[in-house]
């Protein structure tokens, strides 16, 4: 139990902090590169949770796949000279943010003091191969096959319409 | 000839609406052929009707010539071991459809005939319209599921709509945008009505006119569901502060809209009243009548004063129609035998009469493309036949005794008495006198005087067929002066059916039957003496000897 | 292990198949051979959609439920589907020539078009919240890059970049109201939703009512109820004429379908929580739909906030909830497909290259130019107006009776005087086309597809006010299912 007290403590701190770092940072390209440590340490988060297939996948989609995009688009984009006219056009953000993210905050604390954990039960003996992407695939591909079938379907569409508008011109 | 007798209410609403529809794939450059095509339905259809006239029974009660077939399948419902659905094509006539389906058959060829020369432009289309208007009119007359008679109703607007816009004179497309929203405004709250009604009736949802009839509808109830048909119906007749459409369709339609308009499709109002009205809510038609009755007399002597003002010719005629409607709405709401079959009259002669009028303004309006009076003068030394012709329309109009207005407003003007105050029935008589003012006003404005204007002296005289298209039209009128009792005997028991709807408990007698010609011709001494013994309604000062009774 | 899918479930989605199976056809012929897949595959896609009409006419009075519940086939999804079948048909065929006329590829458009109506035919049919989800992100998906399909054209670009953004906007909203239901009773199944509703206690649950709130934003978007209407005028303008008439017709049938399945059979039990809010939401769809719609002066934004409007009046059979108000759904949505198409049909013949004329004024003394395409364009707007003989004025006493048997007789008055003024500018199309003369009388070119559609067009809406009975029979089943 400590360890893994240990282990979360770890983790929340560098997902707090690499989070901080992507609004903190001048340089987008930093920022992009510090979302991707925050998105391993939610998936290390995970793990802790047991919900391997859960991790397995946000480090597949979110920090492989999504990330490269980003980084892609940023620096494609070279957005380096922009940042500075971007700053102050919306001038009211610098106030409520802070202010929407205290309340937010009072919030968090207000559902923590009124003891609402207390009603969550203790954690129960895990089943066999919980997390894992056994269950996970059965699951898919027996009860929720057509709603599996009907993504790729959808899937299919992006494909084809994002060739469609991106194309040149016949 | 089975088949034909068991049909002939649906064969004389779709036959038309299949002619017109024929009429369709004609190639346009046989206009000749288009006409005549279309005059020629007209004719078949006026022809049927007459069919109709001689198998209808005049002493029957009830309804004839019913049909039924379901339509619309809502929340049906098993009666007697059938299902019956809640809208269904049921047709049938009385004694007061009988006649107005005649005049619309009537109406339709002569108007047909009418627009040979006046209507070049998309003449096929125009007779396309006026053929399914037809069909459409007497849907409405024959309808006995109030959804099917909405259907007509308002299909009834399309036409009528395209022939004042489409084929109207210059300010067209107003009067035509104003005649459809006017209509619709009552018609679409009417149809909301139809629908809360339909529910009521504690058997299940029906729209039938003969079960609804039977149903007891709440007192307050009654109230609201009267005004809300009553106001579609007023705006038709149309009733006094209602009328305002009236005069632009009247005076922007081309002739034949003119004659239809004024004709039948102002009947449709009256006929909603008595038809709808009186029978599905007795307690409310007695509750509202007193004003109906008010508004009736402004109508009959706002119309006159307004009509006397008009310089343009069509336009007069138009208010004048306002006058003689105004006397059918206090025929109807004196809630007696006379006024409902003087009302019922006045219906089919201002159909006429009226009718008359309008296609002999066309017919002037064609030689000098003016409808204003001052341009005219004198124009019965170039047309004396046709001056012949105008006189008795005119003459009619303001209710000369042998001609057809008269025996209508002669009754409805009892009735009144009889009903309700006096002071009403003097009011309405004056409406009378004053009709006879902005009737001879017009006449000599424009027929008699010496020629003053070159474009006058231009005139030429009745065609053949001009001739043929009035010919018919005053010989009717004439017929219907001499003989009302060939009207009044076939709806007598259809007035009195309705009048039974309204006040169970009063007995009451007809006032038809035969002797009735005779005795409104020989009004000076014994008028209107019922047949029957009962002397109940006839006003007692009327009656010989009344004072002892 | 094998895959678990029985017989009904394969009956279940067979016409969906059927419709995959074109589209792929359609999409790996373009692939090998654009010169033949450019002549031939709008009516490949035509003989899919055929064939999707004969397989849902198997269906016609059956019942299946398949993939544990996600999917059922009942009369009202049968019917629903057709409507939205017609609806694709119709399209197709006004499309063939107007692709040619715009000089845009075709093979992407019909799979798309396709793919497209798949995703409204499961959405018709789905009993479960996430597969609502997953129907109306596929429908859409296709529909956002179908409005952007001519991608030359800015305006249709930004309609396509419009609808993009605020339909993600609404799907995300749906998902987290899908999440909270789930998060309130622990089930995404309609059917169970319906049950957990009967425990004690759960109906004023805030977790619940907001998971509720936010699924009916999400589809309240899709139908372009107010106040979500905001990007229809837009985006109806702006996308291609055919894809317009496709999208104003089939999505909303599909949308309705999933509105009154999980409002009217799943939260039957909150219907007192529900009912005020669509009686509101119907009120002002109806109400705002058609007073704006007078101000237009461009007739594919005046049709589009007549689709608003019209919304608003299938809301008022969702909020009467009653047997009547069930069966007119489908019959009203039959009859809108027909009335509405034929009206973007006619619309499409007479816009020129380039989405130009498009104004009111375009359509001057179109009587006199061309009788045949003005009297059906009349022949549309008088039902639409829901004036007879039409098949939009059957549509409407069916609304009309529902209304006054659930007693809502406020929004009964609102639905009368909000066609009252829809008369008007539906009328004052009649009277540019009737009454005004031509400046030119230049023929109008009808190609032969488009009048084929219209001529269907003309034909249905005649004959559903003529023989309504057809589609009613059958419906009356619907209410006896429930789910």
């Amino acid at each position: 139990m400590i360890a893994e007290l240990v282990i979360f403590i770890i983790l929340g701190i560098v997902a707090v902090s690499s989070a901080f770092a992507v609004i903190l940072s001048k340089n987008p390209v930093y920022a992009v590169l510090f979302l991707v440590i925050n998105f391993f340490a939610l998936a290390m988060l995970y793990l802790v949770l047991s919900a391997q297939f859960v991790a397995f996948i946000q480090i597949l989609v979110y920090a492989g796949a999504i990330m490269v995009l980003f980084l892609f688009v940023v620096m494609l984009l070279n957005l380096t000279g922009a940042i500075e006219s971007l700053q102050d056009k919306l001038p009211a953000q610098r106030w409520l943010a802070p202010a929407l993210g205290m309340v937010l905050l009072v919030e968090i604390a207000v559902v923590f003091l009124s003891g609402f954990f207390a009603q969550v039960p203790e954690a129960s003996e895990l089943p066999e191969g919980f997390g894992t992407s056994a269950p996970v695939g059965m699951l898919l591909f027996s009860r929720y096959v057509l709603p599996f079938e009907v993504t790729s379907a959808v899937l299919l569409i992006a494909m084809v319409g994002s060739i469609v508008l991106a194309k040149r011109r016949p | 000839m089975d088949l034909i007798r068991n049909h002939i209410l649906s064969i004389l609403i779709f036959l038309p609406i299949a002619a017109g529809i024929a009429l369709v794939i004609v190639p346009r450059r046989y206009a000749v052929f288009i006409r005549w095509f279309a005059f020629i339905s007209g004719l078949v259809a006026f022809a049927l009707s007459i069919l109709l006239f001689l198998w209808f029974r005049s002493n029957m009660a009830g309804w004839q010539f019913e049909e039924f077939a379901p339509w619309i399948r809502v929340l049906p419902r098993v009666v007697e071991g059938e299902t019956r659905y809640a809208i269904n094509y049921h047709l049938g006539i009385d004694g007061i459809s009988l006649f107005l389906i005649m005049l619309t058959t009537f109406l339709t060829p002569v108007a047909i005939l009418a627009s040979w020369r006046g209507i070049t432009e998309r003449a096929r289309e125009f007779y396309v319209a006026l053929l399914l208007l037809e069909g459409a009119m007497i849907g409405v007359f024959s309808s006995l599921d109030l959804i099917l008679f909405y259907v007509f109703w308002d299909a009834m607007l399309i036409p009528m709509y395209f022939i004042i816009g489409v084929w109207g004179y210059e300010n067209r497309i107003y009067a035509s945008i104003k005649f459809f929203i006017y209509t619709l405004v009552g018609s679409l709250l009417m149809l909301a009505a139809i629908i809360y009604l339909g529910l009521q009736n504690p058997a299940g949802l029906t729209f039938d006119l003969t079960e609804l009839v039977a149903a007891d509808i709440a007192r307050s109830v009654q109230y609201w569901l009267f005004l809300a048909f009553g106001l579609a119906f007023a705006i038709k007749v149309p009733v006094f502060p209602l009328h305002t459409w009236l005069p632009d369709a009247h005076t922007e339609a081309p002739t034949a809209g003119s004659v239809i308009l004024a004709g039948i499709l102002l009947k449709m109002g009256a006929y909603g009243f008595l038809r709808f009205c009186l029978p599905l809510f007795p307690e409310a038609s007695v509750h509202f009548a007193p004003l109906m009755i008010v508004l009736g007399v402004i109508g009959i002597i706002y119309g006159a004063l307004v009509a006397y003002s008009q310089p343009d010719i069509k336009r007069l005629v138009a208010y004048s129609s306002v006058s003689h409607l105004g006397f059918v709405v206090l025929g109807i709401f004196a809630l007696n035998i006379q006024g409902i079959q003087g009302a019922l009259l006045i219906m089919i002669a201002h159909g006429l009469s009226t009718g008359a009028l309008f296609l002999i303004v066309g017919m002037m309006y064609e030689r000098r493309h003016t409808r204003l009076m001052s341009d005219y003068g004198g124009v019965w030394r170039r047309m004396p036949f046709f001056g012949a012709f105008f006189i008795i329309a005119a003459l009619a109009s303001l209710g000369l005794p042998g001609l057809a207005n008269f025996p209508g407003e002669f009754l409805v003007i009892l009735g009144t008495f009889a009903a309700a105050n006096w002071v009403y029935a003097l009011l309405a008589a004056s409406g009378v006198v004053f009709a006879a003012i902005y009737i001879l006003w017009l006449y000599g404005n424009v027929m008699q005087g010496p020629v003053e204007k070159p474009e006058v002296e231009a005139m030429r005289d009745l065609s053949v067929r001009e001739a043929f298209v009035l010919a018919p039209v005053v010989i009717f009128i004439v017929l219907l002066g001499v003989f009302p009792g060939v009207v009044l005997d076939r709806t007598a028991v259809s007035s009195e059916a309705i009048l039974e709807q309204v006040r169970p408990d009063e007995s009451r007698t007809s006032l038809g039957r035969g002797a009735w010609a005779i005795e409104v011709r020989g009004i000076g001494t014994h008028a209107l003496r019922p047949k029957t013994d009962s002397p109940q309604p006839v006003p007692h000062f009327l009656v010989e000897g009344g004072e002892e009774q | 292990m094998t895959i678990p899918v029985s017989a009904a479930d394969w009956i279940v989605i067979n016409t969906e198949l059927i419709l995959v199976g074109t589209a792929m056809i359609v999409l790996l012929l373009d692939a090998f051979n654009r010169r033949i897949s450019d002549r031939i595959s709008p009516w490949i896609t035509l003989v899919g959609v055929v064939g999707g009409l004969v397989s849902l006419g198997f269906l016609w009075g059956q019942e299946y439920t398949g993939f544990a519940g996600m999917l059922v086939i009942d009369s009202f999804s049968v019917l629903v589907k057709m409507a939205i079948l017609f609806g694709t048909g119709l399209a197709v065929l006004l499309s063939v020539d107007y692709l040619r006329r715009e000089e845009l590829a075709q093979g992407e458009y019909y799979g798309l078009l396709l793919l497209s109506t798949v995703g409204m035919l499961l959405l018709t049919s789905s009993a479960n919240l996430i597969m609502i989800f997953l129907s109306l992100e596929m429908l859409s998906i296709a529909l956002y890059v179908l409005t952007g399909y001519a991608r030359m054209r800015p305006r249709s670009q930004e309609a396509g970049m419009k609808y993009f953004l605020l339909g993600s906007f609404s799907a995300a909203i749906l998902v987290y109201g899908v999440a909270l239901i789930y998060g309130a009773l622990g089930t995404v199944d309609l059917a169970g939703v319906a049950e957990a509703l009967t425990a004690p206690g759960i109906l004023s649950n805030p977790v619940l009512l907001a998971g509720a709130g936010l699924v009916l934003v999400g589809l309240g978007f899709k139908v372009a109820a107010v106040p979500f209407q905001m990007w229809t005028p837009d985006v109806y303008e702006g996308a291609p004429s055919p894809v317009t008439a496709f999208m104003s017709v089939s999505t909303k049938a599909a949308a309705f379908a999933a509105l009154t399945r999980v409002l009217v059979f799943a939260f039957s039990d909150l219907s007192g929580v529900w009912m005020a809010v669509i009686w509101a939401i119907a009120a002002l769809t109806m109400i705002f739909g058609n007073l704006v719609a007078i101000a237009q002066n461009n007739i594919k934004r005046m049709l589009a906030y007549s689709s608003i409007a019209h919304a608003g009046y299938i809301l008022v059979a969702v909020a009467s909830a009653n047997q009547l108000g069930i069966q007119s759904i489908p019959f009203y949505l039959i009859a809108y497909t027909f009335m509405n198409i034929g009206a973007w049909a006619v619309v499409t013949v007479i816009t020129r290259k380039g989405e130009e004329g498009v104004g009111l004024s375009d359509y001057t003394g179109l009587f006199w130019r061309n009788p045949l395409l003005a009297v059906s364009m009349g022949l549309f707007m008088f039902s639409l107006a829901g004036i007879p003989p039409t098949a939009g004025f059957t549509a409407k006493i069916y609304l009309f009776m529902a209304a006054v048997n659930a007693n809502l007789i406020g929004l009964l008055i609102v639905a009368v005087v909000t066609t009252i003024i829809s008369a008007y500018f539906y009328l004052r199309v009649t009277v540019i086309m009737f009454m005004h003369r031509p400046s030119e009388v230049s023929a109008v070119h009808v190609p032969i597809a488009a009048y084929v559609a219209i001529i269907i067009a003309v034909v249905a809406t005649l004959w559903l006010f003529l023989f309504p009975n057809s589609t009613q029979a059958f419906t009356e089943a619907v209410w006896r299912m429930g789910l």
